[in-house]
């Protein structure tokens, strides 16, 4: 019986935690997304995406990102997260903010091909900043034979 | 959490610079369909489901209906997201998927036959590791209503690799609980074992076959076949959770084939893993029988009371620990103390199984309920930390939004901007003319690149001058949402501490029934010893009225 009463006692209090958990969640979204919609204006913003069009061709194991030579964000990725890019999720890599006009973004690229080479690769793209909000999708690609890493760019305005 | 931190401080300019761009759209609002599903599918597979909620309704694609019914799920909407998912099975894609949710759901929830109804459905809609999921879900569920033969049969279907293997080691389970004969219960354990040697993940492999190893050894053992307990019990690695009971079976085989220096080698192995291991304090009782079935009584007597002085230092440990936790609380000194790395690291391999802290985590975890206990604590502390973050956020877009709103002077602005469109006009002016002269098609490229810029600050300026109208109602606005906002994140956190406080307590009396069996086991090991000592002395005593009688 007491036994009985101890599962029923913790099974409530799992709920509680639940109930909790679900609040929490709803109370951090409306906290991100004031902070987005104060940090990040409209008409500055930049957001770069990478995602992978071969799951198989690499193995990522991280993405440094430079935004007109400056360092703005590293990234080692997990098992997890690659089984996600490979199931055709897209990570933000970052957001920002950036004056109108010309810049320059720098992706390097550590990951290891299906040939068990590792590669170490730079990728330089130049883009121009207009009034709006800016996306840029980075689709990473390897073919065989040689599976040497191919990057495409995607604006999204 | 405070690079972030510094960030915002960083940026909390930007929070003035966006109220004079006027307030922007949220990146959900804004986010196109393909990119955001993409968004959505990764953070829902990393846990991060919170910052995308605002996400749900720009989902588009085939994958739309089931990524929306995780988000449901992953925000605690049970009931909603059970519908979702009813709604993604009913369709065309994802069927596997949204079945195999239900399922554990409905597990979860206590109801087993809707379990195995949509593992039913799992296993025919689904494919790959859908399959196998559904297929080991059903195995368990028979398994739990005592059907081993059916279990078996949904294991039979399982592709060879790391889950069909721990099906198979529960199987066995079953069958040594249930049958007098070990065979059996062997021959899960042998399929087990061939199946975890075909997982790629090496190390998961090693420590499931150091596990059913041990298990077949155990069981050989007792069915008296020596030779196979010993066979199974030497592909136990030396450095796994599993070593030191490994060794005292080992010791134990080879002991009751009449090899007693061997077996003594292998319980002094044995002797030098913390006595919180299962078969350590046996194998130091073990030590002494073995010079004592040697002939060599004295070393004997010795080594009983080496091990009687090894269980009273353990009481006393134990007694410690059992302070600890009344003190500080069993998540601090079990979890959080057990993971200090103040060692240096050439040491860090070992200390797992070296230190008694770890080597008491560990057994605790063994215990039913534990893990659960440990995991409610912990998740309660993630969600005071992330509140706490929210709060740190919140504090100073305030201080920032105040500092705005009390320096705001309505005129300053207003001369400003008439001076910049002043100016506007004189440069579109300068650049009409200059087109007109252009000589070369460079030229008139470059002109019309610069007409394209000025068209787009033209158009800035007059959205901003349409803001600074509302400014200060949006800036009050802001204000008053990021407040409410602030207040609701002390709200919660009360609440979160509060049900924290409930958890520790329910872990902290879990930890001290544990300590209390430990020490009730060390006192028993104790017992045995002087009984063993007693025992010799009578031998010995009767050996001297023997040769006194002579």
């Amino acid at each position: 019986m007491a036994a009985m009463a101890a599962t029923s006692h913790s099974s409530s209090l799992d709920e509680q935690i639940e109930r909790l958990n679900a609040d929490i969640t709803r109370h951090t979204a409306s906290v991100h997304a004031l902070e987005q919609k104060l940090l990040h204006p409209v008409n500055t913003r930049v957001a770069v995406f990478l995602s992978l069009a071969n799951r198989q061709a690499l193995e990522l194991d991280s993405v440094e990102l430079f935004v007109n030579e400056q360092p703005v964000t590293a990234h080692l990725y997990t098992e997890n997260e690659r089984n996600s890019l490979g199931q055709g999720g897209v990570h933000q890599l970052f957001i920002g903010n950036l004056a109108d006009g010309k810049h320059s973004l720098k992706a390097v690229i550590n990951a290891r091909a299906a040939n068990n080479r590792f590669v170490r690769r730079e990728i330089v793209h130049d883009f121009r900043k207009q009034p709006g909000t800016l996306r840029l999708q980075m689709t990473l690609n390897a073919k065989a034979p040689d599976y040497e890493p191919e990057v495409s760019f995607v604006e999204w305005k | 959490m405070n690079g972030r931190m510094s960030l915002l401080f960083r940026n909390s300019l930007g929070v003035v610079a966006a109220m004079l761009a006027g307030v922007a759209a949220p990146v959900a609002n804004a986010m196109d369909n393909p990119l955001a599903t993409g968004v959505v599918r990764f953070a829902l597979d990393t846990g991060e489901a919170a910052t995308v909620s605002g996400l749900a309704a720009k989902l588009e694609g085939e994958s739309a209906d089931y990524l929306q019914a995780r988000l449901l799920l992953a925000s605690g909407q049970d009931d909603k997201a059970r519908a979702g998912f009813e709604g993604v099975f009913n369709g065309a894609s994802h069927r596997g998927d949204a079945a195999l949710a239900l399922a554990e759901m409905a597990q979860e929830d206590g109801d087993l036959t809707g379990a195995e109804n949509w593992y039913q459905q799992a296993r025919r809609a689904g494919y790959g590791e859908v399959v196998q999921k559904a297929l080991l879900g059903l195995a368990e569920l028979a398994r739990m209503q005592g059907k081993s033969d059916a279990a078996g049969q949904y294991l039979a279907r399982m592709e060879d690799g790391y889950w069909a293997a721990v099906g198979y080691m529960n199987l066995a389970a079953d069958f040594a609980r249930d049958d007098l004969d070990s065979s059996r219960a062997l021959v899960s354990l042998r399929v087990a074992m061939a199946m975890a040697a075909k997982d790629a993940d090496s190390n998961r492999s090693q420590a499931l076959l150091d596990q059913l190893n041990l298990r077949a050894g155990y069981l050989a053992l007792g069915s008296d076949d020596y030779d196979k307990a010993i066979d199974f019990l030497e592909k136990v690695s030396l450095e796994s959770y599993y070593t030191p009971q490994a060794l005292y079976l080992h010791g134990l085989a080879l002991s009751r084939k009449g090899n007693h220096r061997a077996a003594m080698q292998s319980w002094h192995r044995a002797k030098k893993f913390p006595l919180a291991f299962p078969g350590v304090s046996d194998a130091w009782i073990g030590m002494g029988r073995g010079y004592d079935l040697s002939g060599y009584p004295g070393q004997a007597g010795e080594s009983w009371l080496a091990a009687n002085a090894a269980y009273e230092g353990e009481r006393v440990t134990l007694g410690k620990l059992s302070e600890r936790i009344k003190a500080d609380g069993a998540y601090k000194t079990l979890v959080q103390d057990a993971r200090s790395d103040d060692i240096q690291w050439f040491l860090a391999d070992s200390r797992t199984l070296t230190q008694p802290r770890m080597a008491y985590l560990l057994r605790f975890m063994e215990e039913p309920g534990a893990q659960t206990a440990v995991r409610r604590v912990a998740r309660l502390d993630e969600m005071v930390a992330t509140l706490d973050a929210s709060k740190y956020n919140l504090q100073v877009f305030i201080q920032a939004l105040e500092g705005f709103v009390r320096s705001a002077d309505s005129r300053a602005p207003a001369s400003q901007t008439a001076a910049v469109e002043q100016q506007q006009r004189e440069l579109e002016t300068r650049l009409d003319r200059l087109v007109e002269q252009a000589a070369t098609p460079a030229q008139a490229a470059e002109l019309r690149q610069l007409k394209q810029s000025l068209a787009a600050a033209g158009r800035r300026m007059s959205a901003l001058n349409q803001q600074v109208v509302h400014r200060p109602e949006r800036l009050e606005t802001v204000l008053e949402e990021a407040r409410a906002m602030r207040d609701a994140t002390n709200g919660l956190r009360r609440e979160t501490l509060s049900l924290r406080a409930r958890a520790a307590r329910e872990l902290d009396a879990l930890a001290l029934a544990f300590v209390e069996t430990q020490t009730r086991r060390m006192t028993h090991a104790l017992d045995k010893t002087e009984q063993q000592i007693a025992h010799l002395y009578e031998y010995l005593a009767l050996e001297n009225l023997g040769e006194g009688a002579q």
